[in-house]
């Protein structure tokens, strides 16, 4: 394998994995495929986009780039304010249209196309907003750097796959080692049981979304930051996703990563191999593999 | 019933099941004294799990009222009984598999004031040797007769004034479904006021108090433990046929 | 001029029709079933691709066309779309129900992408044109082709409307719905009800083939963008707006929907300058989007509501868990 292309599949993947993480976490917890998971993607980038521009007005300071990265202060702090009001938007759509639908009992597939149809609206919205002509976090050019071993990378994309992996492991221990992981995980194998031990479900499903919109919010801006910002965004990554997510074993942190990262140095080798024009397709030849030998994926057990 | 103390539970009119119009549990006024062990009888489908379920918050209640230590708590949802002193074990599924003994505990545990979680989770591995043995051991891993002590377990670790169980020996051998009585009747004598839910009639009636007897979703007796086990026309009308393919061992 | 409406009257029917068909379809496989297809635009795509492959004229520039007439490339878009849709569910059937939806809309995505890329046999982004109208020969009075047409078009639909409804009626309608309202019913059938509902999944496929075989010689050509997933939801909101489950309603949320969508273009391509048309589509989506929750929230059982084919008691969901 060319190292190059591994390095690109690895930064690519990492957003994936970061996506996918949000899709597993509320699918153990909500029990349902979330299709408007991409939009809290595309929207956690225009937000931080959006407080990105805000900041850089009011402190003009903060736009210059700092260091080596493309992007000033103003980026970073924006980011943190993206993902608290991505959480605010999921905690909105799940009040308006999840709980409802919860509290009636809907089956879960009555709340797969609930999510379907809160894809389209918020995609739509951003697209009236922002209109659907791409946007950029930063037009400063920068240069790869030689990593040896014939491996270039940009300081960007080293920093998102840094900031990626500390997230991850951030998950990891807020599930392993906190009350609210065990109440998490007590919830993701039996709501009922749950609620008669004293566990608070709903906060716990509170939490879920902050989690899946914040990672979500984080994925997004790694993408704008390394491509580019477009409505569409989120909607050419839901495949990856759902993926990503199945192939890692519902409910499982490590497998949504691994297998994000699986799914990104698959479609880097595609993009090398096949061409670009079917990076699409692979997602889709990754989830029937994983649907047809390893249902419950690759970190999942067998119900 | 008046009484030196106000009963630990005490549901009165209480009309519960799936959908309005069609209740499973049609009516009951059940009443428990602090120390009881009552169980509760009755052929299949009688309403017996729907109506200690209706009880622990998990089927809706459409007419009537629950009240526990003197307190309604017929509003309140099932996540917040167990801070008013009521634990529940559910029949099936009553442990958390993918996690470990502690984890269980622990779980339980969090609804304790902080600084009191380390000295409940040590006296009840006191309690439960076996528990703690492994602690991190996953509890998927355990057999049918620790699953169900990890689950007493877990609902005794908060101090609960009121333990239900609905159908502690279900799926158990006969050695072991002794063992969990015992156990049951040895928790009883130390303090804990029980409802069991119970098809194993015998084995129930020798550690109870008390015998209840629902029939479609009414109360129709209720008497001594030991006069309902040998009164032979009460045995013949609800009790005495095993269920087919039923774990009885009376 | 009034007959000019007329003609655009037949024009805009004839047009909503072929949704029906993808309505009737959908309704197969969710209404009836329980199936969730959220690649609905795949189905369609993958029969208007290999009807127009069979029927059109040689083409040096890609592989066929085979010159067939007109009904055997309607058939084999129907069978190549029953024949996709029975792939994907023998996959998933049998899984979580949402990984059915998951792959769905995978298939989706891929079949849009292989229109886009096999240049060779789709004709890539410029499609395929020269697709053989029904009554050709009357094009040249736009009148008496449009009736035609609308004739044609709702004899098909009142067929396979009548056939559906047979179809529901038949035991085989009501296993399945029972299968659909209980989950233990569904467990305790096993293997047998994977095969119903797989079934029901491939003749709902079918009928999308078909609509979009149709929909591809009624226009007489076709392109990749006109497969996009708006697609899917658009037919997802006539289904719901006539109430899932109820076939007459299927096709009345069709013509609903189909005359709301091209109303609602034409204000706004009459109200807004060029320049800001894409931002008040892309408002008008937002706009259904809201109107399809808003359904979900308020009327779950659609505008319609289903049928009442069982008898109350069967058709409503049991819980488990009475002792």
């Amino acid at each position: 394998m060319n190292p190059q292309v591994a390095m690109d599949g690895l930064v690519a993947g990492s957003m994936i994995g970061l996506g996918a993480l949000g899709i597993t976490l509320t699918y153990s917890i909500l029990r349902f495929a979330n299709f408007a998971h991409g939009e809290f993607i595309a929207w956690g980038a225009y937000l931080a986009l959006a407080a990105g521009a805000a900041l850089g007005s009011v402190f003009p300071g903060l736009a210059a780039p700092v260091g080596p990265f493309s992007f000033g202060w103003a980026l970073p702090v924006a980011l943190f304010a993206a993902i608290g009001l991505n959480g605010v938007l999921a905690l909105g759509v799940d009040r308006l249209l999840f709980g409802p639908l919860r509290q009636r009992r809907s089956s879960v597939i009555v709340l797969v196309m609930a999510s379907f149809g809160a894809a389209l609206t918020l995609r739509s919205l951003l697209e009236f907003i922002f209109t659907s002509r791409p946007a950029y976090f930063s037009k400063a050019l920068q240069i790869a750097l030689p990593l040896g071993g014939g491996i270039r990378a940009t300081p960007d994309q080293l920093l998102t796959l840094g900031v990626a992996l500390v997230f991850v492991v951030c998950v990891h221990l807020l599930l392993t080692r906190t009350a609210m992981g065990r109440s998490m995980r007590a919830v993701s194998e039996n709501v009922a049981l749950a609620g008669c031990v004293g566990v608070e479900v709903g906060s716990v499903i509170r939490v879920v979304w902050l989690l899946g919109a914040g990672l979500a919010c984080v994925a997004g801006v790694g993408a704008g930051l390394l491509v580019q910002i477009r409505p569409q965004m989120g909607l050419d990554l839901l495949l990856p996703l759902f993926a990503a997510a199945i192939l890692g074993g519902i409910g499982s942190v490590p497998g949504a990563m691994v297998a994000g990262l699986v799914v990104g140095l698959s479609e880097a080798l595609a993009v090398q191999f096949v061409g670009a024009e079917w990076r699409a397709a692979v997602a889709f030849v990754i989830l029937v593999a994983a649907l047809l030998l390893r249902p419950q994926g690759l970190f999942g057990r067998a119900d | 019933m008046t009484g030196p103390s106000p009963p630990v539970l005490s549901t009165s009119g209480l009309v519960a099941g799936y959908e309005r119009d069609l209740p499973i549990v049609r009516g009951v006024d059940l009443t428990v004294r602090p120390g009881e062990l009552v169980v509760i009888l009755g052929p299949n489908g009688a309403g017996k799990s729907t109506l200690v379920k209706s009880v622990a918050g998990l089927v809706p209640v459409f007419a009537g009222r629950i009240s526990l230590d003197g307190s309604d708590i017929t509003a309140i949802p099932a996540q917040r009984r167990i801070r008013h002193g009521l634990a529940f074990v559910p029949q099936t599924e009553n442990i958390f598999a993918t996690l470990s003994i502690r984890d269980n505990l622990l779980l339980a545990a969090d609804i304790l004031p902080k600084d009191s979680r380390k000295s409940r989770l040590d006296s009840i591995y006191g309690m439960f040797p076996d528990l703690a043995e492994r602690p991190g051991r996953r509890a998927g891993a355990l057999s049918g007769g620790q699953r169900q002590m990890l689950a007493i377990a877990r609902a005794l670790l908060v101090e609960p004034s009121l333990l239900i169980l609905d159908e502690p020996s279900a799926g158990l051998s006969p050695k072991i479904v002794a063992e969990v009585f015992a156990r049951l009747a040895a928790i009883n004598a130390s303090g804990v006021t029980i409802v069991l839910v119970e098809q194993n009639v015998r084995a129930a009636l020798s550690i109870a108090d008390r015998g209840v007897i629902l029939v479609e979703g009414m109360l129709r007796h209720s008497g001594d433990a030991k006069a309902l086990g040998a009164d032979p026309l009460i045995a013949e009308l609800y009790l005495g046929a095993p269920r087919p393919g039923g774990a009885s061992v009376a | 001029m009034s007959l000019e409406l007329v003609s655009y009257g037949a024009f805009f029917l004839t047009m909503a029709l072929t949704f029906a068909i993808i309505c009737l379809g959908l309704n197969v496989q969710w209404g009836q079933t329980g199936l969730f297809n959220v690649g609905v635009a795949g189905f369609v795509a993958a029969g208007a691709y290999v009807s127009a492959l069979l029927t059109t004229p040689e083409d040096a520039a890609r592989l066929g066309g085979f010159g067939m007439p007109i009904a055997a490339g309607w058939l084999g878009g129907a069978l190549a779309s029953a024949a996709l849709s029975f792939m994907v569910g023998a996959l998933t059937i049998r899984l979580r129900a949402d990984y059915l939806a998951i792959a769905t809309f995978g298939v989706a995505v891929v079949v849009q992408l292989c229109a886009l890329n096999l240049e060779a046999v789709t004709g890539g982004p410029f499609g395929v044109g020269f697709i053989p109208r029904p009554f050709a020969g009357t094009a040249r009075n736009p009148l008496s082709f449009g009736l035609l047409n609308l004739g044609l078009l709702a004899a098909l639909v009142a067929m396979l409307y009548l056939l559906v409804e047979r179809l529901t009626r038949s035991p085989w309608g009501r296993v399945l719905r029972a299968v659909r309202e209980d989950e233990a019913a569904a467990l305790a059938l096993g293997k047998n009800a994977s095969r119903l509902r797989l079934q029901a999944f491939a003749l709902g496929g079918g009928m999308m083939g078909l609509a979009g075989a149709v929909q591809a010689h009624f226009i007489g050509f076709i392109a990749p963008d006109n497969y996009m997933p708006m697609l899917t939801f658009q037919v997802w909101a006539m289904l719901i707006v006539g109430g899932s489950g109820n076939n007459r309603g299927a096709i009345l949320g069709a013509v609903l929907v189909w005359a709301i969508w091209a109303g609602s273009a034409a204000l706004i391509s009459t109200l807004f300058p060029p320049a800001e048309q894409a931002r008040a589509a892309a408002l008008q989506i937002v706009l259904i989007g809201v109107a399809l929750c808003g359904v979900l929230l308020l009327r779950p059982r659609g505008i319609m509501g289903e049928e009442q084919i069982v008898s109350r008691h069967v058709g409503k969901p049991h819980k488990a868990g009475a002792p």
